[in-house]
């Protein structure tokens, strides 16, 4: 493979895994099922686009504030629906994804159906953006999740009556983790948009909402390298199969089934590398330790 | 069983790297006279709602390039077509333009099928200095943008105000219609910009427009719709999209009992139409880009019912003239260099079957292309007029 | 007013294709306690089957229609067995049948896409397409007949589960998957019966859809308004699924026709949202303990 294909395979990996992480804090961490993230990402992409192109706002301010919108939003959207219960929740974010794509189709100053055009003097999302941007939401999201919010989110998805009862303001936690999901999976948005340089609302349907659950959950719930896994895993092989045509999505189709299927926990089934780290070093001691006492 | 999974899952990827890295290359078989190989790409929609038409149209391609191989090949080297899918999505075909220009080192890219692909591939051609012909992106943006042209991007079709227009004008002028009604999918960005120009154009002419009722794609039913146009005692109605929703519109119009002249585009004509709605769409007249009475439709539309045992769509007759475009740009430029055949693409004059095209080098948009207008009767297209509007 | 009793009409004619698809798809739920995604793809694949009986086999129209709920129906039994019975037998929680579903439903579309083509597929009219006139109203045939069709198949679905043994077996089941096997029903078996009687329904809608509309691979994509109605009505109850199926078409015909078509699928969900906000469980649903 050529290195610039690659570079490019990267940008895209690095987009899908900034919005994966956001969605594995509200999936794998908070045990909540959106099937709308790909409304939140058009937010983003149409306000980071509108930003730069008409009020020559910079790259980096724009996507911050693309992600705070998309925030907002989710507030909205989140006092409205998170009391709902398992797939009353998922079939109505999936309303709210449908929703804002019908929105943005329907409104013609940003080009409805006919989509919105970025010029060329605009920046482009370079890898190192996309590096920077990922390593940033990494460090902050790692650290959410190994504080006592993490385990409170956690406690949420095990068992939600047990963590009302000791104190867990629930309501809260799963606001905040729909609230960080939707920031996160705006400023991809807003990355994306500065990728491809033209914003289209029907990129944003319902296929994209359940493409990035399925990395989340193909990746390990409750695991953030799985996240991290998962999303390399499910970028590159669609593009190996590129050659496949018609067969591509048969196949991708046929592993999603299979991995569910052999191994319901996900490739990582909520352990972290660093679990696995550890786990390798233990052995690795233990080894060396009856080594010692053999000798 | 976890070993099992994971030996399955690194064998798909080895396979699918090794497929990756070597392209399979669907007619190996070609008759080229040096061993040397040149790729030319197409993209389009193989999967997806728009997976008809980009499937006639990489057939097309793939008969034409087994054509060029047949007689030498390009330049004397052999011609092979890479082929990849956009889901008919902006975005994925933006990443396979990028790959088709990166890691197959294609001289050029033919297609995509509709607007919503064209403009995604902008900045990966920028980027990579190939050049684009796209078959039916009508979209004007394309290859023209705020008083620029897009370096890169090319077109074989003509353009939405156009077809809109003709469409609205001849409406008016010819069918002497002044009152009419438009049904469109607003989620199509062929439909929004269609009926945007017709109505432009219609209430320029001194036309009104009674009734504009929407849709979203994927939708089927349009009977509340049609109820308020028939409310609205059109004497026309302009259905600017595809022939599936075209079909089953009529039928559920003469179901409701709205009996009125059903005018559209080009995303009218194909053999499907018939078999859903035939005795609906007698007398429906649409703007096309060529007459099928014309003797070089006709040679095409044999050889590709021959070998895939279907008529093509519409699409793969802009397909042909996109790649004889192609064709000819590399023997006026005589080099297989993507910058040098951009070049030749400027200001080249090709008999295409869709019309005589010169791509104009200040908007990279066919000039002179002009419009045809067909009527249905039973089971065929029969040519009315040429048509144009200035 | 004969403006309003058109768009109620027509309100009703799509909403009973709705409730056909709703029907099939919340019978499982009220079992398995997860939406089923596949389903759309089960619908699809009964249109083709309707479609080549009826071109290829040269079989009548009824005939056709049976032989493609045949076909959903060990499909959907099969599809049981390899993409949820091995989750079951690990206790998985519902999103991971969800996820299975749709690697399911993606492999069902893209399969056919891939060797059947991306063509329209048409079934030959069963009857000329004129309506019924009462005054300047019209009725289609075809909507009666899918009408009649539907109540029949929904009221013999009710009375199976209402008065038979299994219908029993079913509405303990639902009621507790455990408690219902250590009581000695036959867990497995009530099951394997549910997703055989939501293929059967699926291959009836199939047929019912591909006759009114036309068959492609990307058909099935129609069910999200089934899960849409479905949830509006309540998951898991029979009744409801019909009550939202109809009431979502006549909302959608009536936003069509008095407020703007552009809108119409977003006046949907905003009143979707807005009935979920005063009745969490839908219209007629059970107030669900959260399982998952």
């Amino acid at each position: 493979m050529s290195w610039a294909y690659i570079t490019t395979v990267l940008i895209m990996t690095g987009i899908n895994l900034l919005a994966v992480i956001g969605l594995s804090v509200l999936t794998g961490f908070t045990g909540l099922f959106s099937f709308g993230h790909a409304g939140f990402m058009a937010i983003g992409a149409y306000t980071s686009a509108i930003l730069t192109v008409w009020l020559g706002v910079p790259y980096y301010l724009a996507l911050l504030i693309a992600g705070l919108a998309a925030g907002l939003i989710s507030l909205v959207i989140g006092r409205l629906t998170l009391k709902l219960k398992g797939d009353y929740f998922i079939i109505a974010t999936l309303g709210f994804g449908e929703s804002i794509r019908l929105l943005f189709n329907w409104f013609d100053p940003i080009g409805g159906s006919r989509g919105f055009r970025i010029p060329s003097e605009i920046h482009y999302t370079s890898l190192s953006d996309v590096i920077i941007i990922n390593l940033i939401a990494l460090i902050l999201i790692a650290n959410l999740i190994n504080s006592r919010h993490g385990r409170n989110f956690k406690a949420i998805r095990e068992e939600e009556m047990a963590s009302q009862v000791i104190g867990i303001n629930i309501f809260r936690y799963k606001m905040l983790s729909f609230f960080i999901s939707a920031v996160l999976v705006g400023i991809a948005g807003g990355m994306l948009a500065h990728l491809t340089h033209f914003l289209i609302p029907r990129n944003f349907d319902m296929t994209k909402s359940t493409f990035l659950t399925i990395m989340v959950i193909l990746g390990g719930l409750g695991s953030l390298s799985g996240s991290v896994i998962g999303t390399v895993v499910l970028t590159f092989i669609p593009e190996f199969l590129r050659n496949f045509n018609e067969w591509r999505y048969v196949i991708f189709g046929f592993l999603v089934v299979l991995v569910m299927v052999l191994r319901p926990k996900g490739l990582m089934g909520g352990y972290e590398i660093s679990d696995l780290l550890r786990w390798v070093k233990r052995r690795l001691v233990r080894r060396r330790g009856e080594k010692n006492e053999s000798a | 069983m976890k070993r099992a999974l994971t030996l399955l899952l690194s064998l798909i990827m080895i396979i699918g790297l090794f497929t990756s890295c070597t392209p399979a290359a669907p007619g190996a078989d070609t008759g080229g006279d040096t061993g040397e190989v040149v790729k030319v790409g197409w993209i389009g929609s193989l999967t997806g709602d728009q997976a008809i038409w980009g499937q006639c149209e990489r057939n097309t391609i793939q008969m034409l390039v087994d054509e060029v191989n047949d007689n030498g090949g390009l330049l004397g080297k052999t011609l092979e077509l890479v082929a990849l899918d956009t889901q008919g999505k902006g975005e994925e075909a933006y990443t396979v333009t990028r790959r088709l220009i990166e890691q197959d080192g294609v001289i050029t890219i033919l297609g995509p099928n509709s607007s919503g692909e064209a403009l995604g591939t902008i900045p990966a051609l920028e980027a990579g200095g190939v050049p684009d012909i796209a078959t039916v992106a009508t979209n004007p943006k394309v290859t023209f943008d705020n008083g620029k042209v897009n370096p890169y991007n090319f077109r074989v079709c003509f353009i939405d105000p156009y077809q809109g227009s003709v469409a609205a004008a001849y409406a008016f002028n010819e069918m002497g219609k002044t009152k009419a009604a438009v049904l469109y999918d607003q989620s199509l960005d062929y439909s929004t910009g269609l009926t945007e120009f017709f109505i432009e154009q219609f209430e320029k002419l001194g036309g009104t427009i009674v009734a504009k009722e929407a849709f979203n794609s994927g939708d089927q039913e349009f009977k509340t719709q049609l109820t308020k146009i028939k409310s609205a005692e059109p004497d026309v109605l302009f259905l600017p999209y595809f022939f599936k929703e075209v079909g089953l519109t009529a039928k559920q119009a003469r179901e409701l009992g709205l009996d009125v002249d059903l005018i559209g585009g080009d995303g009218w004509p194909s053999e499907q139409l018939f078999d859903i709605a035939k005795d609906e769409m007698q007398g429906g007249l649409f703007v096309n880009h060529l007459d099928y009475a014309d003797p070089a439709v006709q040679d095409y539309t044999k050889l590709y019912t021959d070998e895939f045992g279907k008529p093509p769509e519409l699409n793969g007759f802009l397909a042909w003239d996109a790649f004889k475009v192609f064709e000819a740009a590399v023997n006026k430029a005589n080099s297989l260099d993507p910058e040098d055949i951009t070049k030749a693409l400027e200001g080249i004059e090709v008999q295409g079957i869709t019309g005589f095209i010169k791509i104009d080098p200040e908007t990279h948009n066919p000039i002179g292309k002009e419009a045809a207008i067909l009527r249905i009767e039973g089971e065929e297209y029969k040519f009315v007029t040429k048509y144009s509007v200035e | 007013m004969e403006k309003f009793i058109q768009f109620l009409i027509n309100g009703i004619a799509i909403g009973s294709i709705y409730a056909l698809m709703t029907v099939g798809y919340s019978l499982v739920y009220s079992i398995m306690n997860f939406s089923n995604f596949a389903h759309g793809g089960v619908i699809m694949l009964g249109s083709y089957f309707g479609f080549f009986a009826i071109t290829i086999l040269k079989a009548p129209f009824w005939l056709a229609a049976l032989i493609a709920m045949t076909g959903t129906t060990l499909l959907a039994v099969v599809i049981e067995r390899l993409a949820y019975d091995p989750l079951r037998r690990r206790q998985a929680p519902s999103l991971y049948y969800i996820i299975s579903a749709m690697g399911i439903s993606i492999f069902l579309e893209n399969i056919v896409l891939a060797t059947l083509g991306a063509d329209f597929r048409n079934y030959p009219p069963l009857f000329q397409t004129s309506g019924f006139y009462i005054g300047g109203i019209s009725i289609g045939k075809l909507d009666v007949l899918i009408l009649v069709v539907g109540t029949i198949s929904l009221f013999g679905l009710m009375w199976l589960i209402e008065k038979t043994k299994i219908g029993l077996a079913i509405r303990a089941t639902s009621f507790n998957l455990r408690a219902a096997n250590l009581m000695g029903v036959n867990t497995e078996f009530v099951i394997f019966v549910v997703f055989g009687l939501g293929g059967l329904l699926a291959g009836l809608a199939g047929v019912m859809y591909g006759l009114r509309y036309t068959v492609w691979p990307q058909m099935g994509l129609i069910t999200n308004k089934a899960f849409v109605a479905a949830v509006f009505g309540g998951l898991g109850s029979l009744p409801g699924a019909i009550v939202g199926a109809i009431s979502l078409g006549i909302i959608e015909a009536m936003a069509t026709g008095y407020i703007s078509s552009n809108l119409r699928d977003l006046i949907a969900f905003v009143l979707l949202v807005t009935i979920l906000v005063v009745r969490p469980s839908g219209i007629m649903g059970k107030a669900t303990e959260d399982k998952a």
